[in-house]
């Protein structure tokens, strides 16, 4: 397995490139492009060049969300955090009511360091759980969001409270600051060893643990990873709607892992890349945008949502047959 | 560390569990063992039970179903809807139980035919199901259950001298053809033999693909059942009334000592993790904690049952 995907990656040399990012996201950047073209066309103002700032702050943090669900998932053996979108909701009310509205700190070095460092407890936290408790990361991560949902009900029962400027600033054009952020943070430890045994232990953690590597140490540390995504991306929700609300953060949950599936990242682990993931979360993103320009109602909206994700893993399933590379096991 | 081996004693675990429970809140709430309470606990265990009983299935086989909140949802809003339109009671509830039966089973289909992870599946066609409810209905579901059903689940009913609805003796007659079902039938058998080793299993002349889409159909079906069973409990449709039971499901299962990664579970012990839980939801309730706290609390909870029976073994007892 571990040889699997070192020839993956040596094949992205010059040509080969495309063929790689086609086998490793899927059909997502082919429905990306068709939806970008069918949005433009039905919605010309909305999606001109000048426009393109504002679309890019309402999608960051579905893309946010999407990016930071991929690690856990990476890491394989029924990896998978569903804690994302109630941390993204606990960092929106620990910033917004204590931090702001509390203790009047609005540095952008404190909130920011803040909501790195919630992320990255929580993550700590699930990555105890599921990897050195060895809870079913479901459960353990189901625990964590009850837990969390739980904790921001009561200190936050209703929305309420503003943002300091620099944060609203972010939910714009700028949010492509945080989201390359996380992009930077993602390619430095793609440079790493780290990744290189993510990857492995993804594919078949009995063969990585018995080639010597931690695989305890390895799942763990993607759990924090996705713990701090998720804190930026909680971030980037927070600049988007400019108060603290309860209700917003948990819905972020599953729309982030269908886009992680819709961008090609294996559920099994071992397969796929943030990038497939954030191009995944794009094309909900489209997609909605189309539907509700024609004015369908959330119901049409939610059908399509449903349809066009099983039919674009199916479509992924079936590629992956016709090129022969037919996946071991689920 | 608590670790206990066996299945049974996994089953045991949970429904000590319970009982301990159930002792403190008796201890700590007045009224807590008083006959309303108890049958108030028995109807809504005995209603997640019912909708636990596909997820048990499902889970032993290797997978995991997030449509079953759906089609509660899509059953309690499809069986109101005919029903209040003045179509029979029983062809409304076959054209429901068909219709969940062909859900599921696509669910199955996709997921094992294509080797497509089920999670990502079940939640896609759920999606799907549900926003088709929401459409025919416009969002506003009308009708409502007839008498027979309110009265089967109602916690004033009583079977005969016995002050319980027939919903629970019903319930125990059915989680009993479950769990012969599990250990005696070819069924069971081919169920236990796919989860604990996918590849073997079609050595033995199993068919995956088969297994996967009746199992699932199956699980759709019993959710149907709890859609139509909620309709006469609350009294009127109500699209979102199966929102709870995802998360729910899966922590009965657990609770119970099933193991996510299949092969290994009971429905008993998934009887005594829906004990467990409505035990617990009843005593955070009693103990006059927010709905907000007791979410938090349960999360808690559910962590610390499964760490003491509920966990995986080390990759390195697996090679």
């Amino acid at each position: 397995m571990t040889a699997a995907v070192t020839t993956s990656r040596a094949e992205g040399g010059r040509l080969p490139a495309l063929k790689a990012l086609w086998r490793q996201t899927g059909f997502a950047p082919l429905l990306f492009v068709i939806l970008l073209v069918i949005n433009i066309a039905i919605n010309p103002a909305r999606f001109a060049p000048g426009a393109w700032g504002t679309l890019i702050g309402l999608a960051a943090p579905l893309i946010g969300a999407a990016i930071a669900s991929a690690p856990a998932i990476l890491g394989g053996r029924g990896g998978i955090d569903i804690s994302v979108g109630p941390i993204m909701g606990f960092v929106n009310a620990i910033v917004v009511l204590v931090l702001v509205q509390k203790l009047g700190l609005t540095s952008p070095f404190v909130v920011v360091g803040s909501a790195i460092l919630i992320g990255a407890a929580v993550g700590a936290l699930n990555g105890f759980l599921a990897t050195i408790l060895r809870i079913q990361p479901i459960v353990a991560t189901l625990g964590t969001y009850l837990l969390l949902v739980g904790t921001t009900l009561t200190i936050l029962p209703a929305p309420t409270g503003t943002v300091p400027v620099w944060l609203k600033a972010l939910g714009g054009p700028l949010s492509i600051l945080p989201l390359g952020a996380v992009f930077l943070a993602w390619f430095l430890i793609r440079r790493l060893p780290y990744y290189d045994h993510l990857m492995a232990v993804g594919s078949d953690d009995r063969a990585a643990y018995t080639a010597g590597i931690p695989v305890t140490l390895v799942r763990f540390l993607s759990y924090v990873i996705t713990g701090v995504f998720a804190g930026v991306a909680g971030l980037m929700m927070t600049a988007l709607i400019g108060s603290a609300d309860p209700a917003i953060g948990p819905t972020y949950t599953l729309i982030a892992i269908s886009a992680v599936a819709l961008g090609g990242v294996s559920l099994a682990g071992g397969r796929g890349g943030l990038v497939g993931a954030a191009i995944g979360a794009i094309d909900i993103f489209l997609l909605q945008s189309a539907l509700t320009f024609f004015n369908f109602s959330t119901f049409v909206l939610q059908i399509a949502y449903g349809a066009i994700l099983v039919i674009a893993i199916v479509l992924t399933a079936l590629q992956d047959r016709w090129l022969g590379r037919a996946r071991e096991g689920r | 560390m608590l670790r206990l081996g066996s299945d049974q004693s996994r089953v045991l675990g949970a429904l000590l569990v319970a009982v301990l429970l159930h002792l403190a809140g008796t201890a700590l709430i007045e009224g807590y063992s008083s006959a309303f309470s108890m049958r108030a606990m028995l109807v809504l265990a005995s209603l997640l039970a019912i909708a636990s009983i596909g997820q048990t299935l499902v889970v032993i086989i290797g997978g995991i179903d997030l449509s079953i909140p759906f089609v509660i949802g899509f059953a309690n809003v499809v069986t109101a809807q005919l029903y209040g339109g003045g179509m029979d009671f029983w062809l409304v509830c076959g054209i429901v139980l068909a219709l969940a039966a062909a859900i599921g089973g696509l669910n199955g289909l996709i997921s094992s035919g294509l080797g497509l992870h089920p999670l990502i599946v079940t939640l896609g066609i759920g999606t799907i199901v549900q926003g088709s409810v929401l459409l025919w209905t416009g969002g506003f579901p009308s009708g409502s259950a007839p008498a027979s059903v309110t009265e089967f689940v109602s916690i004033g009913g009583s079977v005969g001298p016995v002050p319980v609805p027939w919903l629970v003796p019903c319930f125990v007659a059915l989680a009993a053809i479950v769990t012969v079902a599990l250990a005696r039938t070819p069924y069971g058998r081919r169920l236990f033999a796919l989860g604990s080793n996918p590849r073997a299993a079609p050595l033995a002349l199993i068919n995956p693909v088969a297994m996967w889409t009746a199992t699932f159909a199956i699980s759709a079906v019993f959710a149907a059942v709890t859609g139509i069973l909620l309709l006469g409990f609350t009294g009127s449709a109500y699209g979102e009334v199966g929102q709870p039971y995802l998360f729910q499901t899966i922590a009965a299962v657990v609770i119970g000592g099933t193991a996510l990664v299949g092969g290994r579970g009971s429905y008993l012990g998934t009887v005594a993790g829906a004990l467990v839980l409505t035990e617990i939801n009843t005593l955070l309730i009693g103990l006059g904690l927010q709905p907000s706290l007791v979410q938090a609390v349960l999360g808690i909870v559910i962590v610390v049952l499964v760490s003491f029976y509920g966990r995986d073994a080390h990759v390195r007892t697996t090679i």
